[in-house]
């Protein structure tokens, strides 16, 4: 026993300084800081949100700070260079989030103490995407775009550990390490929009904006810093960005254009016509946009999207990630304007479709999502008013607006579609169709509250109703209150309601509502009657 | 200092005298007024009974299975004919019921005789005949003045001794009977405290009940509320043939008229109150006899103002009072300003249609059908306010579809409520609130339905097909595998019977 302990005494040290020296050897060097005082900035953002609640109120101002990387431009793509106070075309990138609704974006160089305006120049809320510039030379001298490098794996046996900045204040700029979790799809609930998305971890202490740093180049930007888990985007996509923004008007990125299911059992497939050997998925809806948008209709089963071949739950061998979701193909591989073909099995033959890869695009649903940057929209006659259903608009009932909300808005998102409501007694088809016509769906009109007036005596109670009819015009848009208000019947003016709401239909007389709207213009401080 | 103190008390000894007699007489004035009553405050008592019931529901996730039995408590009285009146919710789902007497520790077997759970009331009779011996029965007198005293009694929790409490009458209104959950009567609130317990128990003035307590209001504070004689009075006459019937609805929803606007848009008379019909419900006692537009003017005699209510009782109440009070079948005559002149309708009175799904159940196991372990039910009121199941796409089937789109709601919404795993339906074991809208191509109308379109199903049929309005990919199961497993699914869930259809409720679906 003595002797087991003088060997082990003996040998605890330089086995301990070997493993120290060993890990220290593994543990690479984390990049040198210097370079990144002349490729991210500071920024902090004044945003005020609009009140959708009072719709020509603002909200609160709150501050949100993070960082933008300095980038320029492909040499193709320019944007109003002359206003940008630089020759090299040069911008910074940022997320969208941390800009929308900004009624000022201060940005702040490590070297400059006084902070810069920065203005926004464009926006892809759905990618969570922004480029500003800023109108002043000094802040542009000595300034370097970021080298961008594309993500590597972390099954790649060459992966490095990838970095991000550290900012205690602006005196004091460190590294902090971490490691990729995988590359993912993400959706963040306020688009219907899919991108890639990095889930990073180790990196804690980074906020949005935040250069993502791997073999000492940018490989993506920090999207946010979560308990246990930060988000990312990968270079690619940024750089696809930067590539689409010049183009006019600005296209999204390359996305889907269909929704999908995967097949349950061999009896659907049986019922479906689909051979069960043959992997794929099946196509519950397409979309007004995207790639595959023209050539395919419900109930087509994919099974090869360009060269890969899809499996039942819509993954593909990923060339550089591995079996991946096929919306990763769309990073890197499938761009848009590319050719690519689509092998669908419909109505239980094999069909081939030629098609191209298309953009995502926003505002072409009957009840918007997440609108920014732009004021409500609002009419008010008689003190009723009128207001599209939006994202914004639920969201006025807090955090837990999916269960307060009121349940009929609730289904309209939900089934994002306004026609069932002009159709009564009539079954619905429109979402049976293969194709969506229309460019611009019908939207949700509601009296979101009555503003009290003794024109409106009686009426007071109504609130949240979906608007049908006025004047016996019916309401797809907010656009059609202002006309049907000009076209009263017999001296009065009729609304309809939706069946369930408050009441069904209200009067007011044509004779007072100039006086009444006048009054309650004045009464309630309200700039303007009609927001367009 | 004694012959003060002795002047002092002769002095106050004559002063105590002259005030005891107008004292006297006051208590007598006020036990003339207490007492000029049929019942005496022991009689009352003797006939407040505690009632204790062993409770079971069924679970409405797994409709083949029953909850824990339950116990619980609350109060009733004893009328006419060895009847004891208590409320619905308090004999509900019953199992065993036990009714104790004042003071005494003996429980006597009971029988609920009738139930009415849209009023919440109900009647019991105690098996044996000794119970009634040197009992009174209260007598049920009229609706109490405001602001007029009342007493309450009852078994609340927190002791087992009758409680008596007093209180005003502070309100008399139409207001929602929680226990079926839509249904709203007439109803009177007094801040006299009623608590979980008081349930069933009498609201007395001058030693008649005047109404029976029910509910109170947990966000307010001394709110109680206690069910009116005429409702009682409806809920006793509408069970002299043996069977309940229920509460008339005449089936309208009506807007206001106080707005000047629309009275002169519609060419209303001056001073004529009425209210707008605005939705006329299919199969209801109006649908057919009025119309969308009708400005309803008179309800038999009683005058509509503009906001729809009636006189009555020297209150103003919703003119659906006058409905509420009748019985199916009855005719109701109303007055009518339609396209600019007054004509006078009948209708007759009906109950409110689709009203089981749409109130609580009690006392009813749920209807189900097991095919292939994908388990069926009806979609009702108990199903949709389950934890978790209030998703848009039921919400829309229960409440919106038949208000939007009239006349297009199935005898039955027919949902998948969940799935039993086995072999025959993998790939759907997470399926859940799937709305059944046809199966192999025929719509279905009703569970009774479905397991009809099941059984007549030929044997050689390769799959079933389930299809949803809110489902793109249809739900396909294998027809005989479907079959070949069934008895081996129920065996492996311990389920019994792979149905429970109700005959009587599906008629027109067999």
């Amino acid at each position: 026993m003595k002797h087991n302990n003088f060997l082990y005494t003996l040998l605890k040290w330089p086995i301990t300084a070997t493993v120290f020296l060993f890990t220290s050897v593994l543990q690479a060097d984390p990049p040198e800081i210097k370079p990144w005082f002349q490729q991210a900035v500071l920024l902090k953002s004044y945003q005020q949100s609009f009140d959708w609640r009072t719709p020509w109120e603002k909200r609160e101002i709150r501050t949100q700070s993070g960082m933008a990387l300095v980038v320029r431009l492909p040499v193709s793509v320019r944007i109003s260079e002359s206003e940008n106070g630089n020759n090299n075309n040069l911008y910074l990138l940022t997320t969208a989030e941390i800009v929308s609704d900004a009624t000022l974006i201060e940005v702040t160089r490590k070297d400059i103490r006084s902070p810069f305006q920065a203005k926004l120049v464009l926006m892809d809320y759905a990618a969570n995407l922004a480029l500003l510039q800023i109108n002043n030379s000094k802040f542009w001298r000595n300034l370097r775009p970021v080298k961008w490098t594309p993500v590597k794996s972390s099954t790649d046996h060459e992966a490095k550990d990838i970095y991000s900045l550290k900012i205690k204040s602006q005196d004091e700029w460190t590294m902090e390490s971490g490691t990729i979790d995988r590359m993912t799809v993400g959706h963040r609930g306020v688009s219907n929009a899919w991108f890639p998305l990095l889930r990073l971890n180790g990196i804690s202490k980074s906020g949005q904006g935040y250069p993502l740093l791997q073999d000492n180049e940018t490989a993506g930007m920090i999207l946010d810093v979560g308990t246990g888990e930060t988000k990312a985007m990968p270079a690619a996509m940024l750089l696809e960005f930067l590539k689409h923004a010049g183009s006019n008007p600005y296209q999204s990125l390359a996305h889907r254009g269909f929704i999908w299911s995967k097949l349950p059992q061999s009896s659907t497939y049986n019922h479906l016509q689909i051979p069960l050997e043959k992997p794929g998925i099946w196509i519950s809806r397409v979309l007004p946009y995207g790639t595959g948008s023209d050539v395919l209709m419900q109930g087509d089963y994919l099974t090869k999207l360009g060269k890969w071949t899809l499996s039942h739950d819509g993954k593909v061998e990923h060339p550089d990630w591995g079996i991946s979701l096929f919306d990763l193909l769309f990073l890197a591989h499938l761009k848009v304007g590319d050719s690519v073909k689509l092998e669908v099995i419909r109505e239980g033959k094999p069909v081939v479709l030629q098609t191209k890869v298309s953009a995502y695009k926003e505002n072409s649903r009957s009840v918007p999502l997440k609108i920014v940057g732009t004021a409500p929209r609002y009419v008010i006659e008689g003190g009723f008013l009128f207001q599209e259903l939006t994202l914004n608009y639920l969201r006025i009932w807090g955090a837990n607006w999916q269960t307060r909300a009121p349940m009929r808005l609730r289904l309209f998102l939900e089934q994002n579609k306004a026609v069932s409501i002009y159709e009564n007694n009539k079954t619905d088809k429109s979402s049976n169709g293969s194709k969506i016509s229309s460019e611009h769906p019908p939207r949700i009109v509601l009296v979101s509250q009555v503003i009290p007036d003794p024109v409106n005596i009686g009426y007071q109670k109504l609130s949240n109703a979906v608007v049908l009819k006025v004047n016996g015009k019916q309401i797809r848009r907010l656009e059609d209150v202002s006309t049907a208000f000009l076209n009263p019947i017999n001296n009065f003016h009729r609304i309809d309601f939706l069946p369930g709401s408050e009441r069904l239909s209200v009067i007011l007389s044509v004779a007072e509502l100039a006086d009444a709207n006048q009054r309650i213009k004045n009464n309630f401080r309200i700039p303007k009657l009609q927001s367009f | 200092m004694n012959g003060f103190r002795c002047e002092f008390l002769l002095k106050d000894n004559l002063q105590f005298r002259k005030y005891f007699w107008i004292l006297l007489l006051i208590v007598c004035v006020w036990l003339a007024l207490v007492s000029s009553v049929p019942a005496s405050q022991n009689s009352i008592e003797q006939s407040v009974f505690r009632i204790t019931n062993y409770q079971q529901s069924p679970d409405w996730k797994s409709p083949w299975k029953m909850k824990p039995t339950s116990q619980g408590l609350g109060s009733g009285f004893l009328i006419h004919d060895n009847w004891i009146l208590t409320n619905a919710h308090v004999v509900s789902d019953s199992r065993m019921l036990l009714v104790n007497k004042i003071s005494s520790p003996k429980p006597f077997l009971a029988d609920v005789l009738a139930i009415a759970h849209d009023s919440d009331l109900a009647l019991l009779k105690v098996r044996d005949p000794k119970f009634y011996q040197g009992l009174t029965p209260l007598e049920l007198g009229g609706i109490p003045e405001l602001r007029s005293r009342v007493r309450a009694y009852g078994y609340p929790v927190g002791g087992k001794e009758l409680s008596r409490t007093e209180g005003v009458v502070s309100r008399i209104e139409f207001g929602t009977y929680v226990h079926p959950g839509i249904d709203s009567h007439l109803l009177i609130q007094t801040d006299s405290a009623i608590n979980p317990g008081n349930s069933g128990g009498p609201v007395t003035q001058s030693g008649q009940a005047i109404g029976v307590a029910f509910q109170s209001n947990l966000r307010l504070n001394d709110v109680g509320y206690f069910i009116p004689v005429p409702l009682i009075n409806r809920f006793l006459t509408d069970i002299k043939d043996g069977r309940y019937d229920g509460v008339p609805e005449i089936g309208i929803e009506t807007s206001s008229l106080i707005n000047q606007h629309y009275r002169k848009y519609l060419g209303l008379p001056e001073d004529t109150g009425g209210i707008l019909v605005e939705r006329v419900v299919p199969h209801s006692s109006a649908d057919g006899v009025l119309l969308i537009g009708d400005v309803l003017t008179k309800i038999e005699d009683l005058q509509i103002d503009a906001a729809g209510m009636v006189r009555y009782s020297e209150q103003q109440v919703t003119f659906f009072i006058e409905a509420e009070n009748r019985q199916i079948g009855d005719p109701l005559q109303l007055q009518v300003w339609r396209k600019g002149k007054f004509i006078n309708l009948t209708l007759t009175l009906k109950t409110p249609p689709f009203g089981s799904e749409m109130r609580n159940s009690y006392d009813e196991l749920p209807e189900y059908v097991i095919f292939g372990g994908l388990v069926f039910i009806a979609l009702n009121r108990n199903y949709i306010h389950s934890p978790g199941n209030i998703t848009p796409p039921l919400a829309y089937e229960h409440w919106y579809r038949e208000i939007e789109r009239p006349r297009t709601r199935q005898e039955q919404v027919v949902i998948v409520t969940r799935v039993l795993p086995s072999p025959v339906n993998s790939g759907y074991t997470n399926l859940h609130n799937f709305v059944v809208s046809s199966l192999n191509g025929k719509p279905v109308r009703s569970l009774a339905h479905l397991e009809k379109i099941l059984k007549n199903m030929p044997l050689e049929t390769t799959n079933v097909v389930f299809e949803s309005e809110w489902h793109k990919i249809p739900l396909v199961l294998n027809f005989k595998e479907s079959l070949d497993q069934h008895n081996s699914v129920l065996k492996r869930y311990g389920i019994i019977d792979g149905s429970r259809i109700y005959a009587d409720k599906n008629k027109d679906s067999q």
